[in-house]
C-alpha cells in the first residue's frame, strides 16, 4: 500500500476514535450483524474473494491475498481497518460497492479488533445479502410446515488431514417439497476439538475421536455423527486417486480430445481413464521433461496447457490455484511417482440427497458425491465428479453440483466419477400451485406406484375410458384383433360390474393372445431366413420355420418365459433336430451374441464397453469380456445336410480382454464370477443365472417389455436402453411389476391381467391442463398407431377378404408369419420388423407418404372393399342405409356414428339414390382411410 | 461447445459448466415428458434468428455410391505413382489441362470442365455406417442423438413444391441415414419402392383406381373429412399430425397429373433413355432429373456397390462405365435444359480407399482423404479444390470435412446451416455444427 494512503488511514482512524470513544465492550452480535450484512457476501466459501474467508475467527486470522486482515488487539496492523477507511473512490476500498461503511459501524469493528476480536465459540458466519434475506423470509413462511430436517451425508468419516465432507442440510415439508437449508440452519459441531467447519465442509481437528454435527431449524434438530481416524496424519498424493480424476473432470480424456484413439495433438490418454497404467507411461515416459518437468513443476506442459499459461487447443481448463492444478503440481513435486500396487480402488459412489422436489423457478439444491474405496475409506468427490442433467429445461446442474429448477417436470441428475454413474431425481413443481390430490382409483399395486408419482409431480390423471374405447383397446392389445360388431355389442350390453376383467380373462384364453407374443418374441430372437437372397445360404427357411414352431409350441404350452429362455440359450444339438439351437446360427459373431443377449433379455446395450468403459453406464470392459466369456466355448459342426448344423459345448476356448489381451474369467453381468467345473457348459450356467431372480435385470426387462406393449411407452424407454443415465420414469412401478412377474413364476398372463385391470391402463386419452404434455408418467392413455401385422389382419377381417402369405394357408393372419424375411408391400410399408437386428426400433409405426398413397389408391382398401362385397351383401340382405352405416362404423371404428357423421353419408346417398352401393362403399373407403382406424386410443 | 477450430471434439468448457453438446451426448432423446410444450415454447422464444441467404439453386441430386469408391480409380488418379499405388488402370486426360481422371471415366473426362472436384475430403470414420452417417448428415455419429439427413432438413426448411414430395429416395431407402433422425417422420423421404431400371417400372399407388372418377374421389374425400373430424379434433399426437400431412401430400400428388408424370419414365424418349444407359445408373439418374425438373427439392440416388476389397479392376470394369455414361449425360442434359445453374449435383461416397493396392488386388477403407464431385447449382465450372498427397493417402492442402460440405450445400439452397432446429426433448440442434461455407467453390 502506498505511503500516501497509509497516512490517510491513520488520520481517519484517529478521527473516528475521537468521535466515538465510548466505554462498553463490543458484543460479538453487533460485529456479526455488520460482517454478515456487508462482508460475507464476497468472503464466503462459495466466492472467497481475495482468497479471504470471514466465516470463522480462524479463517479471518489466516487472512487472504493482501496479508494480515485481522490482527487481534491491533487495529492499526489489521488490513481490515485500513481498507474500511479508504476514500470512497479508492479502488481498494471495502466494501467495494456501497462503501465506505457508516462511521459508527467502522468504529464497532475497530473496537472489536482492539478488544481482541472475540468470537462466540462454534459460530459460523453466513452472508446476509438481499437475495438471501428474501429467501430467508420465504423460508420462514414455509417453516411451519416443516416435516423433516436431515443432514447429508448421514454420517461423516474423516480419515486423514486431507479428508473433508461437504454437508447439506435438507428440509422436507408437508407438501412433499424439499429445500436446501444449509445456509439457514444453525449448524454447529458439538466438540470442536475433534472436528471443525470450514465453510460447510467438515475437517478433522483431533487425530481420532467422535463428535456430531447438529443442525437446527424451525424447532427441529438433525444430527450426524462424525468419526475421526488418523485426523492428523497426511496421506500421500496418488496418481490414480488424485490425478486421474482431474483428467475425467476436466474432460482431458474424453473421446473428442486426448481420449480419442489417436489422441489429440500428439498426446493420448486412455478414454475416460480406463487404462491408468498406460496413461502413467504416456505422461512420464513419452517426451521426457516436457509433459512433466520434475525440476520446475509449474513449467510442465500438463500444467501450463491446462491453466492457460500457454496456448492449448482445448483452452484453459481451470485456474492455476484450483484444487485440480494443486493436485497435479503436488504429484509432480513429489516426483510424479506411480502408485504402489495395492493402491485403493474406488468401489462405488453415492449422491446426496437422492430425491429432490423443488418448488418454483430458480430454486437451488447442492448435490454432493461421496466415493467409497476398497481400503474402507470414503471421500467427498463433489468437486471431481461430472454432473449432467437429462432434462435441462426442467432442472440444470452446475459443474459443482448445484441444481437449479426451471420448468415444471421431472429430471435426473447424473453424477459420474471413476467408472461409476449414479443419479438423483429432481421434480420441479410450480410455486403456489393450487393442487389437491385427486381421489384417483387405486385398483392394484400399479396404480399405487403411478398415483404416488403423479402426486409428486402434481399431475392430475385423465378419467376412465368409455366401454367402447376399452373393448377396442383390449382387443387390439391383448389379442391383436379389432372387435367384431357382435363382440362389441355383447360387451356393451353386458351389465355385470366386473365385465372389464371378465372380457380380458376371455381374451387371455384365446390362441390369438399366444400368437401375438410368439410374434413379439420371434422379433427379439430374430427368427428369419435368408429367403430373399435365394435361400441357398443359411439361415434356411426350414430352420426358421422349425425354430418358430418350437417357440410357438413353448409359448402355447404356457411354459414360463424364464424356462423358455434357459432352454433356448443352453440348447445343444442340430439346427433341424433341436430347433432352439438356431439362436446361435442367426448370429455367428461371438461378441454380437453376448451383446444381443444383454440387449434382449436385460435391456442393456453393452456395445460401448467392447472398446472402452461405458461413459454413461456402469459397464466396464471387464464386465463386457467377463460376460462374453460365457460364449467362448460354442462349438459348431457341419453335417451332410447343410440345413443341419450341430451346435455343441466345445469345452475349450477363452475370451481375451481387448486391452490387456489376457483371458477373462466368466462373470455374470452385474453379478459374481461363478464356480465352473472343467467342461461345464458355460452357456447353461449363464442362462440359469440370466433367467432367475438372481439377475435383477431379467424380470424388470420382461415386465417392462410387457408394460410397454400395453401402454405404448416403457417405464424405461426405449425398452432396450436400460442405463444409469436413462433411468426408469417410475422406479417403484418397475420394481413392483418385476416383483410380481417373479412371484407369478414368470407367467405373462398374470401380469397382463394386472396391467389391464389397472386404472393407469384404463385411462382416457383425453388430456387436462396438467397432463397434456405428459408421456412418461402414465397420466393418460397414449394414442398409438397399430402395428403393421395387426392392421393388415384388421383390414382383412373388416373387408372379409382373406390374406395369403408364403408358407401359410389362405386366411392365415399376418401375425402368424413365421419368417421375418416373408413380407408383402403393405407390411413393409407400414413398418413390419425385418428381424435383422434385436433393436426395439425394428418395428416402425411412423407414418410416411407411401402409406398414405397405398391406403388411398392401393389394393389394401379399394380393391378389398369390392372383393369382399360387404356392402353388397348387406344390401342384398335388405338392410337400410342407416343400418348399414352403423354396421360399417362398428366394424371400422368400433363405435356408432355421431349425428353429423351419419348425415354426411346419408346426404351423399341422397344426391345419388340410384347409386346407393357405390356411395356406401365410398363411405366404407373413407372410414378405412381415417386416422381413427389406424390408431389405438 | 467448440472452443478451437481444430478441436473436433465436443469440448465442454469447464469454466462455465457443461455445454449443450455434452448434454446431448448423455443421450436423452425423449426425456421426461413435458417435451412438446417445451418444444413449442423454445421454438417460439429462444431460437435466435439467423441471416437469410438467397438461394443459388432450387434442388439437389445427391448421387451416393455406397461402399466407398476408390479415389485413385475415379476422381483423383495418381498417374505418376508406382503401379502398387496407381492401381490397375492408366489415368486419362480431361478437358481441364493437366488434370486426370480414372480410365473408365471417358465421358466424364470430356465434361470435367463443368465440374467442381474436391480432392481433399477427409474424416475419421473407417466403418461403413459411420462414414455414411457423416456424408448424409454432416455430423459425426452420436450414440445419443440421431441426426436428420440432408433431405429431411431440406423438407423441414423448404417444404413441398408443385404438389410433389420435397424429398425422394431412388430407388428406396436402403440407408438408415437417409431418414429423419430426431425430426418428425413427416419430413421423411418418399421411396419409389421399385427400381427405375426394372422393366415396366411404375411407382405404386400414384393414381386412383380406374373405377374411381374425379367426382367419386371428391365424394370420398369429403366423407373422409367428415368422419375424420371427430378423431382429429379430440386426439393429439405427433403421429396423427404426420399422418395428416402425408394424407395432404397424397391428395396433392393424386390431383396433379403433372406431378405424377414426374415419376413416369415412359414419357422420356427411347433415345434419351438409351443415352443415359439402360441400366440402374442411367435410369435412376434420368428419373432424378425428371423429379427435380418437376419440383422435387432433394433426390437421393444410390448406385452400385463400391466396397472393393478385392479385384478392384473387375469391379470397376463392371459398373464404372455405367456410372460414367449416366453421370456425364445427366450433366449435359441438365445443361441443355437450362437447369444446371439451378440444380446442384453432388456425387459422394462414405470414404475413399487405401492408397496402396492390397494382397487381394483391392483397396481397403480409407477416410483420411477422398474425393467428392459436384456440378451446377452455383458451383464453379472446371474447378479442383484441394489435393491429396503424392500417393493419395492424406490431404496435401485445403482439407475439407463433411460439415464443410454440408454447410456449403445448404448455403447453395439458401439454407443457413447455423439455424437451430428443436429436437425431441426440447433441445435446439444446429443444422450443421461448425463447418465453413466453401466460398472458393462458388462461381
Amino acid at each position: 500500500m502506498p505511503a500516501r494512503v497509509l497516512s490517510f488511514v491513520f488520520t481517519s482512524t484517529l478521527l473516528a476514535l475521537a468521535a466515538f470513544a465510548s466505554a462498553a465492550p463490543v458484543s460479538f452480535e453487533e460485529v456479526r450483524v455488520i460482517l454478515e450484512g456487508k462482508c460475507l457476501e464476497c468472503h464466503n466459501p462459495d466466492k472467497t474473494k481475495g482468497k479471504l474467508l470471514m466465516t470463522s475467527r480462524e479463517a479471518f486470522l489466516k487472512g487472504g491475498e493482501s496479508g494480515t486482515t485481522l490482527v487481534a488487539g491491533d487495529p492499526v496492523k489489521s488490513e481490515l481497518l485500513k481498507r474500511l477507511n479508504l476514500p470512497k473512490d479508492h479502488e481498494d476500498i471495502m466494501p467495494p460497492k456501497g462503501g465506505p461503511l457508516p462511521a459508527a459501524e467502522i468504529d464497532v469493528l475497530r473496537r472489536w479488533v482492539a478488544e481482541g476480536a472475540t468470537w462466540t465459540a462454534g459460530v459460523t458466519l453466513v452472508a446476509k445479502n438481499k437475495a438471501k434475506e428474501e429467501a430467508l423470509a420465504d423460508l420462514k413462511q414455509k417453516l411451519p410446515t416443516l416435516e423433516k430436517l436431515e443432514i447429508f451425508p448421514e454420517s461423516i468419516n474423516l480419515e486423514t488431514k486431507r479428508d473433508f465432507h461437504r454437508l447439506v442440510v435438507f428440509a422436507t415439508f408437508k407438501d412433499a417439497t424439499t429445500r436446501d437449508v444449509t445456509a439457514f440452519a444453525n449448524l454447529r459441531m458439538s466438540d470442536e476439538k475433534v472436528a471443525k467447519f470450514d465453510g460447510y465442509s467438515v475437517h478433522a481437528v483431533a487425530d481420532s475421536g467422535k463428535t456430531e454435527v447438529v443442525a437446527e431449524l424451525g424447532g427441529q434438530t438433525a444430527r450426524a455423527p462424525v468419526a475421526v481416524k488418523d485426523g492428523q496424519k497426511d496421506r500421500a498424493i496418488s496418481f490414480r486417486l488424485d490425478v486421474m480424476p482431474v483428467f475425467l473432470r476436466a474432460t482431458c480424456n474424453s473421446g473428442g480430445c486426448h481420449g480419442a484413439a489417436r489422441g489429440k495433438d500428439g498426446f493420448r490418454l486412455s478414454l475416460f481413464g480406463m487404462d491408468p497404467d498406460g496413461d502413467y507411461i504416456r505422461l512420464t515416459r513419452e517426451m521426457i521433461g516436457r509433459r512433466i518437468n520434475l525440476a520446475i513443476p509449474e513449467e510442465s506442459a500438463m500444467v501450463e496447457k491446462t491453466t492457460g499459461a500457454v496456448p492449448h487447443s482445448g483452452n484453459k481448463l481451470y485456474d492455476a490455484d484450483s484444487q485440480y492444478n494443486k493436485a497435479i503440481l503436488e504429484w509432480i513435486a513429489n516426483g510424479a511417482k506411480d502408485d504402489p500396487a495395492d493402491i485403493a480402488k474406488v468401489t462405488g459412489i453415492e449422491v446426496f440427497p437422492k430425491q429432490i422436489v423443488l418448488e418454483g423457478k430458480e430454486s437451488t439444491q447442492q448435490i454432493t458425491v461421496r466415493a467409497t474405496y476398497s481400503d474402507g475409506t470414503d471421500r467427498d468427490v463433489t468437486k471431481l465428479a461430472l454432473f449432467m442433467s437429462n432434462n435441462d429445461p426442467v432442472a440444470a446442474i452446475s459443474k459443482d453440483g448445484v441444481v437449479k429448477s426451471a420448468e415444471r417436470g421431472a429430471a435426473f441428475m447424473l453424477a459420474r466419477f471413476n467408472v461409476f454413474s449414479v443419479t438423483a431425481q429432481v421434480v420441479v413443481i410450480p410455486k403456489g400451485l393450487v393442487y389437491e390430490r385427486p381421489k384417483t382409483a387405486e385398483v392394484n399395486y400399479i396404480d399405487k406406484a403411478v398415483n404416488e408419482r403423479l402426486h409428486r409431480l402434481r399431475i392430475v390423471p385423465s378419467g376412465v375410458c368409455t366401454d367402447e374405447e376399452f373393448v377396442r383397446r383390449v382387443y387390439i392389445d391383448v389379442v391383436g384383433l379389432y372387435p367384431k360388431p357382435e363382440e362389441l355389442k355383447a360387451f356393451l350390453e353386458d351389465k355385470r360390474p366386473d365385465k372389464r376383467p371378465l372380457l380380458v380373462e376371455g381374451l387371455l384364453q384365446r390362441k390369438e393372445f399366444t400368437e401375438l407374443w410368439v410374434m413379439k418374441w420371434a422379433e427379439l430372437l430374430q427368427i428369419r431366413s435368408g429367403i430373399n437372397a435365394g435361400n441357398n445360404a443359411p439361415p434356411f427357411y426350414k430352420n426358421a420355420l422349425l425354430y418358430y414352431n418350437w417357440l410357438a409350441a413353448e409359448i402355447g404350452k404356457n411354459v414360463p418365459i424364464n424356462q423358455i429362455v434357459i432352454d433356448l440359450l443352453s440348447a445343444s444339438g442340430g439346427t433341424v433336430s433341436v430347433p432352439a439351437v438356431n439362436y446361435y446360427q442367426g448370429e455367428l459373431d461371438r461378441l454380437k451374441i453376448s451383446e444381443n443377449i444383454a440387449q434382449v433379455f436385460m435391456g442393456m446395450r453393452l456395445q460401448c464397453a467392447q472398446c472402452h468403459n461405458h461413459p454413461f453406464d456402469r459397464w466396464t470392459m471387464n464386465d463386457y469380456y467377463g460376460f462374453n466369456a460365457f460364449f467362448a466355448q460354442i462349438g459348431r459342426k457341419n453335417t451332410d445336410d447343410p440345413q443341419e448344423v450341430i451346435v455343441f459345448n466345445s469345452k475349450g476356448g477363452e475370451t481375451q480382454h481387448f486391452l490387456t489381451k489376457k483371458n477373462v474369467k466368466p462373470k455374470f453381468l452385474g453379478g459374481e464370477e461363478p464356480e465352473l467345473k472343467p467342461g461345464e457348459d458355460r452357456r447353461r450356467v449363464m442362462a440359469e443365472w440370466l433367467a432367475s431372480p438372481r439377475n435383477p435385470f431379467f424380470a424388470r426387462n420382461i415386465a417392462n417389455l410387457i408394460w410397454a406393449h400395453f401402454v405404448g411407452v416403457g417405464v424405461v424407454d426405449p425398452v432396450d436402453d436400460v442405463r444409469v443415465s436413462n433411468p426408469p420414469s417410475n422406479l417403484e412401478l418397475l420394481d413392483e411389476l418385476a416383483q410380481h412377474l417373479t412371484d407369478y413364476k414368470y407367467d405373462v398372463r398374470k401380469l397382463v391381467r394386472d396391467i389391464t385391470a389397472s386404472a393407469a391402463y384404463q385411462r382416457s386419452t383425453k388430456t387436462n391442463d396438467t397432463n397434456a404434455g405428459d408421456k412418461l408418467n402414465f397420466a393418460r392413455a397414449q394414442v398409438r398407431r397399430v402395428r403393421a401385422e395387426v392392421l393388415l389382419d384388421a383390414i382383412s377381417q373388416i373387408t372379409e377378404t382373406p390374406n395369403k402369405f408364403q408358407g401359410l394357408p389362405v386366411g392365415a393372419r399376418a401375425v402368424q408369419i413365421a419368417d421375418g424375411a416373408v413380407s408383402n408391400y403393405f407390411l413393409t410399408t407400414f413398418g413390419r420388423s425385418k428381424r435383422e437386428s434385436v433393436a426395439s426400433t425394428e418395428v416402425k409405426t411412423d407414418p410416411n407418404l407411401s402409406q398414405a398413397l397405398h391406403l388411398m389408391n392401393g389394393d389394401a382398401v379399394n380393391d378389398r372393399i369390392r372383393r369382399g362385397q360387404v356392402v353388397e351383401k348387406m344390401i342384398t340382405a335388405g338392410k337400410k342405409d342407416d343400418e348399414i352405416i352403423r354396421e360399417l362404423f362398428l366394424r371400422v371404428f368400433g363405435r356408432l356414428p355421431s349425428g353429423v357423421e351419419m348425415k354426411s353419408v346419408t346426404d351423399a346417398i341422397a344426391t345419388e339414390p340410384t347409386n346407393r352401393q357405390v356411395v356406401l362403399e365410398d363411405a366404407f373407403w373413407a372410414l378405412m382411410n381415417s386416422k381413427e382406424f389406424y390408431f389405438n386410443h | 461447445m467448440k472452443l478451437h477450430k481444430h478441436c473436433q471434439g465436443n469440448h465442454p468448457d469447464t469454466l462455465s459448466g457443461l455445454s449443450r453438446r455434452d448434454f446431448l451426448q448423455v443421450g436423452m432423446i425423449g426425456t421426461m415428458g413435458f417435451s412438446l410444450s417445451h418444444m413449442l415454447r423454445l421454438q417460439a422464444a429462444e431460437m435466435p434468428k439467423v441471416e437469410a441467404y438467397a438461394a443459388m439453386a432450387d434442388s439437389v441430386i445427391h448421387i451416393y455410391l455406397p461402399g466407398g469408391m476408390a479415389q485413385h480409380e475415379s476422381w483423383d488418379p495418381k498417374p505418376f505413382a508406382s503401379p502398387d499405388y496407381r492401381g490397375p488402370y492408366t489415368p486419362i486426360k480431361t478437358s481441364i489441362p493437366g488434370e486426370y481422371v480414372g480410365e473408365k471415366f471417358v465421358n466424364i473426362a470430356k465434361i470435367m470442365n463443368k465440374l467442381t472436384i474436391v480432392r481433399s475430403m477427409t474424416h475419421g470414420e473407417a466403418a461403413h455406417e459411420r462414414g455414411t452417417h457423416n456424408m448424409f448428415t454432416g455430423y459425426r455419429p452420436s450414440p445419443a442423438i440421431k441426426f436428420p439427413s440432408y433431405g429431411s432438413i431440406i423438407s423441414h426448411e423448404q417444404g413441398s413444391r408443385n404438389n410433389l414430395p420435397p424429398y425422394v429416395v431412388v430407388p428406396s431407402q436402403t440407408i438408415p441415414d437417409q431418414g429423419t433422425g430426431y425430426m418428425s417422420s413427416a419430413f421423411g423421404p418418399f421411396a419409389l419402392g421399385s427400381d427405375p431400371a426394372d422393366k415396366g417400372f411404375a411407382v405404386r399407388d400414384l393414381q386412383g383406381p380406374k373405377d374411381v372418377t374425379t367426382q367419386r374421389f371428391d365424394r370420398r374425400r369429403s366423407m373422409l373429412a367428415a368422419v375424420d373430424e371427430h378423431f382429429r379434433t379430440t386426439e393429439k399426437s405427433d403421429a396423427i399430425g404426420a399422418m395428416d400431412s402425408f394424407q395432404q401430400a397424397a391428395y396433392g400428388l393424386v390431383s396433379s397429373a403433372k406431378a405424377r408424370e414426374a415419376f413416369d419414365l415412359s414419357k422420356e424418349s427411347d433415345k434419351v433413355r438409351d443415352e443415359y444407359g439402360r441400366n440402374t445408373a442411367g435410369q435412376r439418374f434420368l428419373l432424378a432429373r425428371r423429379l427435380v425438373e418437376a419440383g422435387v427439392r432433394m433426390v437421393s440416388v444410390t448406385f452400385g456397390g463400391w466396397d472393393h476389397h478385392s479385384n478392384i479392376k473387375s469391379a470397376f470394369d463392371g459398373q464404372a462405365p455405367n456410372f460414367d455414361q449416366a453421370f456425364a449425360r445427366l450433366i449435359t442434359d441438365l445443361q441443355d435444359r437450362g437447369m444446371l445453374k439451378r440444380t446442384l449435383v453432388l456425387v459422394s461416397s462414405e470414404f475413399g480407399r487405401t492408397p496402396k493396392i492390397n494382397g487381394t488386388n483391392g483397396r481397403d477403407h480409407w477416410p483420411r482423404v477422398f474425393s467428392v464431385a459436384m456440378a451446377g447449382g452455383g458451383m464453379k465450372e472446371g474447378y479442383i479444390h484441394g489435393a491429396s498427397d503424392a500417393l493419395g493417402g492424406e490431404p496435401d492442402r485445403d482439407a475439407v470435412g463433411p460439415e464443410d460440405l454440408a454447410k456449403t450445400m445448404y448455403r447453395v439452397l439458401g439454407i443457413n446451416a447455423e439455424k437451430r432446429i428443436v429436437s425431441d426433448g426440447g433441445r435446439p440442434v444446429d443444422i450443421v455444427n461448425g463447418g465453413r461455407i466453401m466460398t472458393d467453390w462458388l462461381a
